[in-house]
C-alpha cells in the first residue's frame, strides 16, 4: 500500500522561539530599583522645591543646592540598596539561591545594579530639571555640570554598598537605621570647617563662588567607587583578596584629596569679573555671574544717579566683586545669597535696594552710634535720595513717642525740608562737601544744614 | 481582649523589642542635646527635634508589621482596638519621653515642638505602613523630613509653617495643624485598614 497522504507529526516552526529576557532587564524593569529611582526624585523635587527662592535664576546655586541635596541622596541611595539585599531573605529564597550555578558575584551585580542605576537616574532626573528651572530665570554665566559625575557615581556606589549592608545584617530596623544613621553622620560632617577629612565626604557643601579642579570629580568617584567596588568583593568574590584592588585606588584617591586640602577648590573665574553700565554717574557694575541684572539695577538706582549728576566727591562707580571696594568706589548692594534681594531674576524690592545703594555711599556703617548733626544730615540725603520704605513707620512710631523722640523727629523732618527747598546748584555744593566726609564718623567735617 | 491575650499581641509586633529600640532613641537624643550644648543656643535643637522623632516614628513603624496577616483576618474579633492601642501607646511613650532632651525654653524648639513632630511623624509613617507595608513605612516620612530640614533654612513665606512643620520653633498654628491633620488621619486609616500585607515578591 503506497502512502498517499501522512499528517505532519512535527509541529510547524512559526518563527523563533522567545527568548527569555535578561535578568538585569527583569530586575531593572519589574523589581524595586524603579521605585528607589522615584524616591530619590522625588526626595530631591521636595528639597529643590523648598528652597526654590534660594538657587532658581543662578546657575552656581543650582549646582550647589543639587550637590547639597547629596545630604539626603546618599543614605536614601543606601537604604534602597539595604532593603534589596535583604530581600531574598524576607522571601525566604536565600537556600534555593545557593543552589544555582551562577556565580554569587554575577548573582549580586544583577541585583544591585538596577536600584545603582536607577538611584543615579533619579538624581539625573532631578538634576535636569532643576537646569530646566533656572534656565528662563538665569542671570548670566553658564551652566555647571562640573559636580553631577562624581554625585551621580556616589549616589550609585552607595546604593551598591547599602546592598551588602542588606545582605550582612538581618533585622527590620537596619535599613531605617542606616538611613538615619548615614544622614545624621553626613550632616554633621558637612558642618566641619577645618581638617582636611572633611573633604572625604562626598556631600561636602561647595561654596557658590568655587569649582572645582579639573581631577576633583575623578578623584571623588574613584574615592566612592573603590570603596564601594570593595566591600562588595570582600563579600561576595571567591577570590576575596581581589577586594585589595579597589580598596588601594580608593585609599590613594582619598589620600590625593586629603593631601591637597582646600587645593581642590579654586575661585570661579566668571566672579571675579564684573560688567558696568558706564551711562550713570556713579557707574553701576554688576558682577559677570549676574549681567543680566544689570538693566535691573541701574533702573533701581536711576533716582540715586540722577539726583547726584555733577556732584563731586562721590564714588566713580559701584562695584560688585568679591573683598573690599576700592578707592573712589563704594560697594553694590548685596545680590546674593538669591532669596533676598533677588527672586528668579527679579529684584523683590528695588526702593530698600536702593536705599541699601545709599547706605554704600555714606558708608558709615562700622561708625556705630554717630554724633546727632551727622546722623541728621545722613537722614536728609537718604530721604532726598531713595528713602527707607520703613521711614513713614520709623517717623510715625517717632511722633508717638516721648518728648525727646519728638524733638528728634522735628529736626530730621526741617533738616530734610532745608535740603529740599535748596535750589540745585546749592544743594550741588552741599551734597559735593558733605559726600567728601562719606565714611568719616567725626561730625566736623559734615556741612551743616 | 484578655490579659493574656494582649500579652501575646505584643509579642507578635515586637513590642518588647520596640520598647528597647524606644529607649535607646530618646537615650540618643539626650546624648546629643548634651554633646551639641543645646542649653547654650537653643536653635541647634532643630536637628534633634526633627529627626529624633523621625528615628521614634521609624521603630513604631516597623512594629506594626505582623507575620501572620492571612491568619489575623480570619479572627472573629475586630482588629482595630488592638492596631489602635498599639499605635497610641506607643505614640504616647514616645511623646511623653523624647521631650526630655529638649527640656527648658519651649518656645524654641523645646518640648511642644518635639511633641508635635513626633505625632507628625507618626501620623505620615502609620499612613504609610497602611500603603507600602509596615517594614518600608519609615521610606516617606524619612524622604520628606530629611528634605525639609535641608530645604527650609531662610525660606520665607505665609505657607512655610504648614509644609515646613517639622522644622518650626514653637507654637505656629499652621505646624501644629500640618502635624496633627497627619497624625488623626494616618492613626485612622491604619486603625480600620491595618499595614498592607506583604505579598511573597516584596
Amino acid at each position: 500500500m503506497t502512502l498517499v497522504s501522512e499528517r505532519r507529526t512535527t509541529p510547524r516552526r512559526t518563527g523563533r522561539p522567545r527568548r527569555a529576557p535578561h535578568p538585569l532587564r527583569a530586575e531593572a524593569v519589574h523589581g524595586f530599583a524603579p521605585w528607589a529611582g522615584a524616591a530619590v526624585f522625588l526626595t530631591l523635587g521636595v528639597l529643590l522645591a523648598g528652597s526654590a527662592e534660594q538657587w532658581q535664576g543662578g546657575w552656581t546655586e543650582t549646582r550647589s543646592r543639587l550637590h547639597e541635596g547629596m545630604l539626603i541622596v546618599l543614605p536614601l541611595a543606601s537604604a534602597a540598596g539595604c532593603w534589596q539585599g535583604g530581600r531574598e531573605r524576607r522571601r525566604r529564597t536565600e537556600e534555593l539561591w545557593g543552589t544555582v550555578s551562577r556565580a554569587p558575584l554575577a548573582r549580586f551585580v544583577v541585583a544591585a545594579l538596577p536600584v545603582a542605576l536607577w538611584t543615579a537616574a533619579g538624581y539625573g532626573a532631578a538634576a535636569a530639571g532643576a537646569l530646566l528651572a533656572t534656565w528662563p530665570y538665569a542671570t548670566g554665566d553658564r551652566p555647571y555640570f562640573d559636580l553631577l559625575p562624581a554625585d551621580l557615581a556616589s549616589a550609585a556606589a552607595a546604593a551598591v554598598a547599602g546592598q551588602v549592608v542588606g545582605r550582612v545584617v538581618a533585622s527590620r530596623l537596619a535599613t531605617p537605621l542606616l538611613a538615619l544613621a548615614g544622614y545624621v553622620v553626613l550632616g554633621i560632617s558637612s558642618t566641619v570647617r577645618e581638617g582636611a577629612g572633611r573633604l572625604l565626604n562626598p556631600a561636602f557643601p561647595v561654596r557658590t563662588d568655587t569649582v572645582p579642579v579639573a581631577w576633583q570629580p575623578a578623584a571623588v568617584t574613584l574615592w566612592t567607587a573603590g570603596l564601594a567596588a570593595a566591600v562588595v568583593l570582600a563579600h561576595t568574590a571567591r577570590r576575596r583578596y581581589t577586594a585589595l584592588l579597589p580598596l588601594a585606588a580608593a585609599t590613594a584617591a582619598g589620600a590625593l584629596l586629603v593631601q591637597a586640602g582646600d587645593g581642590v577648590w579654586r575661585t570661579n573665574p566668571a566672579g571675579s569679573r564684573q560688567v558696568c553700565g558706564t551711562s550713570t554717574s556713579p557707574q553701576i557694575c554688576v558682577n559677570a555671574r549676574y549681567e543680566k541684572l544689570l538693566p535691573q539695577v541701574t533702573a533701581a538706582l536711576s533716582g540715586i544717579t540722577g539726583r547726584l549728576e555733577g556732584v563731586r566727591n562721590v564714588p566713580v562707580r559701584f562695584e560688585d566683586r568679591p573683598g573690599r571696594p576700592g578707592r573712589d568706589e563704594a560697594e553694590l548692594p548685596m545680590l546674593v545669597p538669591l532669596g533676598w534681594s533677588v527672586v528668579r531674576g527679579r529684584l523683590t524690592d528695588p526702593g530698600q535696594y536702593a536705599w541699601e545703594a545709599v547706605q554704600a555711599l555714606q558708608d558709615r556703617m562700622d561708625c556705630g552710634a554717630v554724633d546727632a548733626r551727622v546722623h541728621t544730615a545722613d537722614d536728609a540725603v537718604t530721604h532726598y535720595l531713595a528713602p527707607s520704605p520703613m521711614e513713614k513707620t520709623f517717623d510715625e512710631h517717632d511722633a508717638a513717642g516721648d518728648e525727646a523722640q519728638r524733638a528728634e523727629l522735628r529736626r530730621r523732618l526741617a533738616a530734610r525740608a532745608r535740603l529740599t527747598a535748596m535750589d540745585e546748584d546749592e544743594r550741588r555744593a552741599w551734597l559735593s562737601a558733605y559726600f567728601a566726609t562719606a565714611g568719616d564718623c567725626d561730625a566736623r567735617g559734615v556741612p551743616a544744614l | 481582649m484578655s490579659s493574656f491575650g494582649g500579652f501575646l499581641y505584643a509579642r507578635s509586633r515586637t513590642v518588647p523589642r520596640t520598647l528597647a529600640a524606644l529607649a535607646g532613641t530618646v537615650g540618643f537624643a539626650v546624648w546629643a542635646a548634651e554633646r551639641m550644648d543645646t542649653y547654650l543656643d537653643t536653635d541647634q535643637r532643630a536637628p534633634i527635634v526633627a529627626l529624633s522623632p523621625l528615628l521614634a516614628a521609624a521603630v513604631i513603624g516597623v512594629s506594626l508589621h505582623t507575620p501572620s496577616d492571612e491568619l489575623d483576618r480570619t479572627a472573629v474579633r475586630p482588629w482595630w482596638p488592638r492596631r489602635l492601642t498599639q499605635l497610641l501607646a506607643l505614640t504616647a511613650l514616645a511623646a511623653a519621653l523624647l521631650p526630655l532632651a529638649v527640656l527648658g525654653d519651649a518656645t524654641t524648639f523645646g518640648p511642644p515642638a518635639m511633641i508635635r513632630n513626633t505625632l507628625g511623624c507618626v501620623g505620615v509613617t502609620a499612613a504609610a505602613s497602611v500603603v507600602l507595608g509596615a517594614r518600608l513605612s519609615w521610606l516617606p516620612p524619612f524622604c520628606y523630613v530629611g528634605s525639609v530640614v535641608l530645604a527650609s533654612s531662610g525660606v520665607r513665606g505665609p505657607a512655610v509653617t504648614v509644609w515646613a512643620w517639622p522644622m518650626q520653633p514653637g507654637p505656629q498654628p499652621g505646624a501644629w495643624l500640618a502635624a496633627g491633620a497627619a497624625f488623626v488621619a494616618g492613626t485612622a486609616l491604619y486603625a480600620v485598614r491595618g499595614a498592607r500585607p506583604e505579598g511573597p515578591r516584596t
